[in-house]
C-alpha cells in the first residue's frame, strides 16, 4: 500500500513516516502543496495523509485541485485546525476523513486503515479469502487459525492482493502500489516475492493470469 | 470632484460655508442696491420731468399772437427769479420752424445770450417731448418742448421750450447713492460677522470632537467625552460603543492569554521537573514518557478550551449575524457520516424549514451543533435523530433543536457531572470531554439553554436553545 503524505514541519513528517512505514506502507512525502499537488495527480496512491496549512498550495486547495481533476484515493486531513466549522469545509472538498492534532499514532494508523478498506468496499477490518485470514489492525496473517510467519515485503503483496479478491493485478500495479517514488523499482522482485508467498499459502491461492497478472483465488 | 481630491483649503469645512455665505450675501447685496438706486434715480427724474412739463404749461398760457402772427410772452407773469437771472439753470425759448434763423426768437432772460439747441423733431400738435442736451456753460440740461400754433390751419407752428439744469437732480441721486453704498456695506460687514460667528458657533462641536478624539489618541481618555449636538451624538455613542467593545475586547484576550499561559505553564512545569528527576534516574524512561503523555493531554484539553472560549467570545455582540439552520446541519450530518464511516450509524434528520436560521456566527453554530452531533455519533449504536422547531420564548422566538442517539444514555443524576469541564464519564471513547461543556459555554454567551434528557430509544437526547434570527 502506497500512502502520500503532505507535512510541512519536519520533525512531524519524519515521525509521520517512520510510523507509516513501520505499518508496512510505502510512503512518498512532501513538504509543500505545489510538489503535493503534482505527485497526487500524477502517482497512484492508496491513502493520502494531507495537513491543510502548507507553503505554495494550502492543503484544501490541492484536495480540490485533485477532485476537479477526478482523483478519487482517499485523503484523510491532519490538521491542527479542528474546529467543526474547518471539519465541514474540508469534508465539502472532498476529504474522506478528519484528524486533528494532536493526535496517536495508532489513531491515525487506524483511520488510514479504514479509509483504504472502504476505498475498495470492505467493511471488517479483518479480511478473509478461503483459510487465509488477514488483521489489518494487528498485521497477523493466519492460515485455518495457525499463524503464517510472513517478511514485511510478503506481508505488503499478500495485504494488496487481499484488499482486491478476484480481480487481477498487473506486475506494474504491485511496483507502483508497494514502493515508493524513490525505491529501486525492479519488477523481478516482485515475481520473487510472489514465489516466496506462494511456497508459505495453499497451493492455486496467488493464481498467474498469462500477460496480465496476479489474481488472488476467492476460494481454493 | 470626490471628495477630499480638491487643494486643501477647500477640504475645510470652516472655508466652504464661509465661501458660499460671501458669494451669496455679495451677490444679494448687490441686485439690491442697483436696483434700489435705479429706483431712486427714476423718481427723481421722473419728478424733475413733471416739474418741469408744469412750467412749459405756465409758459404755453403766456403765449400770445399779435397781429402779424408774430408770438408774444408776457414775462411779467413769470415770476420765478431763475427765469431772470443769466444762467441761473432755468430757461425758456421760442423757435419758429425748424431753420436755425428762427431759432430764440423769443427766449427767457436768463438765457442771456446763448440759445438753447434742439434735434429737428417731427413732433405732433401739442404732445409734450423730452430731451436731453448742453445748454450755456456745457451744463446737462433736460429739455421739454411742445409744438403750437394759431387756430387757423395755414399759420407757422412755433416750439416752445423749457429746459432746466440737471445738474440738481443728479446731485440728488449721487448723494443717495453715496448713502446707499455706505448702508450696503455696513449691512455686508454684519452680516459676514453674523456668517463667521454662525460658522464659528456651529462648528464647535466639531472642534470640541477633535478634541476629544486627540484625548482619546493620546491615552488621555478611554471614550470621547462631553455632551454633544443631537446630530452628532448618535455618531459619538457609535464610536464610544465601538471603543467601549474594543476595550473589553483587549481586557478578555488579555485574561485568555494570561489564562492560556498559566494553564500551559503548569504542565510544562511538570514535564521540566520529571525530565530533571529522570536526568538521574536512567531506568524512568517508561515512566517519563507516560508523564509527557498524560501531560501534553493536559495542556491540549486547556488550549482546546480557551480556543473555543475566545473564538464564541469574539463572535459575541456582532450584529446582524445570521446563519441558516438546515445547511448547517446537512453539512455537519455529511461530515459525521465521513468521520464516523465504518461504525454503520443511520442519520435521521426531519425536515428543516429553510426559513429557520440561528442568530448568531455559523463557526459557533457548527461548534455547538459539531459537539453535540459528534458526542452522539460516539455513543450510538445504530441511529442518531435530529429534529428542529421554531418555538416563542419570553425572550423572543428560539430555535429547539433536538439530537437523539440510541446509545446507552447517562443516568438522570450523572447528567450534571458530563457538563463540567473536561469531565468524561467513560474514558475508553476518544474524546478532549470538552465537548459538552464547550457547547454548554457557547449556548449560554449566545443567551441559549442545553438541556440533556432521556431519548425514547434509551440514549441521550440533548436539546438545545438557540435565538432565532
Amino acid at each position: 500500500m502506497r500512502v502520500l503524505l503532505v507535512e510541512d514541519e519536519p520533525t512531524l513528517r519524519a515521525q509521520l513516516r517512520a510510523g507509516l512505514a513501520d505499518a508496512g506502507y510505502a510512503v512518498d512525502d512532501v513538504g509543500n502543496g505545489g510538489d503535493a499537488h503534482h505527485l497526487g495527480a500524477n502517482e497512484p496512491f492508496d491513502a493520502v495523509v494531507l495537513d491543510l496549512g502548507l507553503p505554495v498550495l494550502d492543503g484544501l486547495s490541492v484536495l480540490k485541485r485533485w477532485r476537479e481533476a477526478g482523483r478519487t484515493m482517499p485523503v484523510l486531513i491532519l490538521t491542527a485546525r479542528d474546529s467543526w466549522h474547518e471539519k465541514v469545509a474540508g469534508i465539502d472538498a472532498g476529504a474522506d476523513d478528519y484528524l486533528a492534532k494532536p493526535f496517536h499514532m495508532e489513531e491515525l494508523l487506524a483511520r488510514v486503515r479504514a479509509l483504504i478498506r472502504r476505498a475498495q468496499g470492505l467493511a471488517s477490518p479483518l479480511l478473509q479469502c478461503g483459510a487465509i485470514a488477514l488483521d489489518t489492525r494487528s498485521g497477523r496473517v493466519t492460515l485455518d487459525g495457525q499463524p503464517v510467519n510472513l517478511t514485511s515485503h510478503e506481508f505488503r503483496l499478500l495485504a494488496y492482493l487481499m484488499h482486491r479478491p478476484g480481480s487481477v493485478v498487473s506486475r506494474t500495479e504491485l511496483t507502483e502500489h508497494l514502493y515508493a517514488q524513490d525505491f529501486d523499482r525492479d519488477s523481478n522482485t516482485i515475481e520473487v516475492f510472489i514465489g516466496r508467498l506462494r511456497r508459505k499459502l495453499p497451493p492455486q491461492t496467488i493464481e498467474t493470469v498469462r500477460g496480465m497478472g496476479y489474481r488472488l483465488a476467492a476460494a481454493p | 470632484m470626490k471628495p477630499g481630491s480638491g487643494p486643501r483649503w477647500t477640504r475645510s469645512l470652516r472655508f466652504r460655508l464661509l465661501a458660499a455665505t460671501l458669494v451669496a450675501l455679495l451677490l444679494a447685496i448687490a441686485l439690491a442696491g442697483g436696483l434700489l438706486a435705479g429706483l431712486f434715480r427714476d423718481h427723481v427724474m421722473r419728478q424733475f420731468g413733471d416739474t418741469l412739463a408744469a412750467r412749459l404749461d405756465q409758459v404755453t398760457a403766456l403765449l400770445e399772437f399779435d397781429t402779424t402772427g408774430q408770438p408774444r410772452i408776457d414775462t411779467t407773469t413769470l415770476t420765478e427769479p431763475r427765469w431772470s437771472r443769466p444762467y441761473s439753470g432755468l430757461y425758456w425759448q421760442v423757435d419758429g420752424g425748424t431753420g436755425a434763423a428762427q431759432r430764440g426768437v423769443l427766449r427767457s432772460r436768463s438765457l442771456w445770450d446763448a440759445t438753447l439747441d434742439l434735434p429737428a423733431d417731427a413732433v405732433a400738435g401739442g404732445a409734450v417731448h423730452v430731451h436731453e442736451g448742453l445748454g450755456p456753460d456745457a451744463a446737462r440740461l433736460m429739455l421739454v418742448e411742445r409744438t403750437v400754433k394759431r387756430d387757423d390751419a395755414a399759420a407757422t407752428p412755433w416750439r416752445l421750450i423749457v429746459a432746466a439744469d440737471l445738474g440738481e437732480a443728479e446731485a440728488a441721486v449721487a448723494r443717495f447713492n453715496s448713502v446707499l453704498l455706505a448702508s450696503l456695506a455696513g449691512l455686508l460687514a454684519l452680516l459676514c460677522a453674523a456668517a463667521v460667528a454662525q460658522v464659528a458657533v456651529g462648528l464647535a462641536p466639531l472642534r470640541a470632537l477633535q478634541r476629544a478624539l486627540a484625548a482619546v489618541h493620546e491615552g488621555r481618555a478611554d471614550r470621547l467625552a462631553g455632551r454633544f449636538p443631537d446630530e452628532v451624538q448618535p455618531l459619538i455613542d457609535d464610536f464610544n460603543h465601538v471603543l467601549d467593545r474594543n476595550a473589553e475586547v483587549v481586557a478578555r484576550a488579555r485574561t485568555q492569554a494570561g489564562n492560556l499561559a498559566h494553564a500551559v505553564k503548569t504542565p510544562l512545569a511538570v514535564m521540566s521537573q520529571a525530565a530533571a528527576t529522570a536526568r538521574l534516574r536512567a531506568e524512568g524512561a517508561a515512566e517519563l514518557a507516560s508523564l509527557v503523555e498524560e501531560q501534553v493531554g493536559v495542556a491540549h484539553r486547556h488550549v482546546e478550551w480557551h480556543l473555543a472560549r475566545s473564538r464564541a467570545a469574539a463572535a459575541q455582540g456582532v450584529p446582524g449575524a445570521r446563519v441558516a439552520l438546515a445547511p448547517a446541519v446537512a453539512g455537519l450530518l455529511h461530515t459525521m457520516a465521513r468521520v464516523h464511516d465504518g461504525r454503520g450509524l443511520a442519520f435521521v434528520c426531519d425536515p428543516i424549514d429553510p426559513g429557520m436560521a440561528f442568530a448568531g456566527e455559523a463557526q459557533d453554530l457548527n461548534e455547538i451543533l459539531g459537539n453535540v452531533l459528534d458526542n452522539a455519533c460516539k455513543w450510538a449504536s445504530r441511529e442518531v435523530r435530529v429534529a428542529a422547531s421554531a418555538v416563542t420564548a419570553d425572550t423572543g422566538s428560539r430555535l429547539r433543536i433536538v439530537i437523539d442517539d440510541d446509545g446507552p444514555g447517562i443516568d438522570a443524576e450523572r447528567r450534571g457531572a458530563v457538563m463540567a469541564r473536561g469531565a468524561r464519564l467513560d474514558e475508553s471513547v476518544p474524546g478532549s470531554g470538552l465537548g459538552l461543556a464547550i457547547v454548554q459555554d457557547l449556548a449560554s454567551l449566545y443567551g441559549g439553554n442545553l438541556a440533556l434528557e432521556s431519548a425514547p430509544t434509551g440514549g441521550l437526547r440533548v436539546v438545545l436553545e438557540l435565538p432565532a434570527a
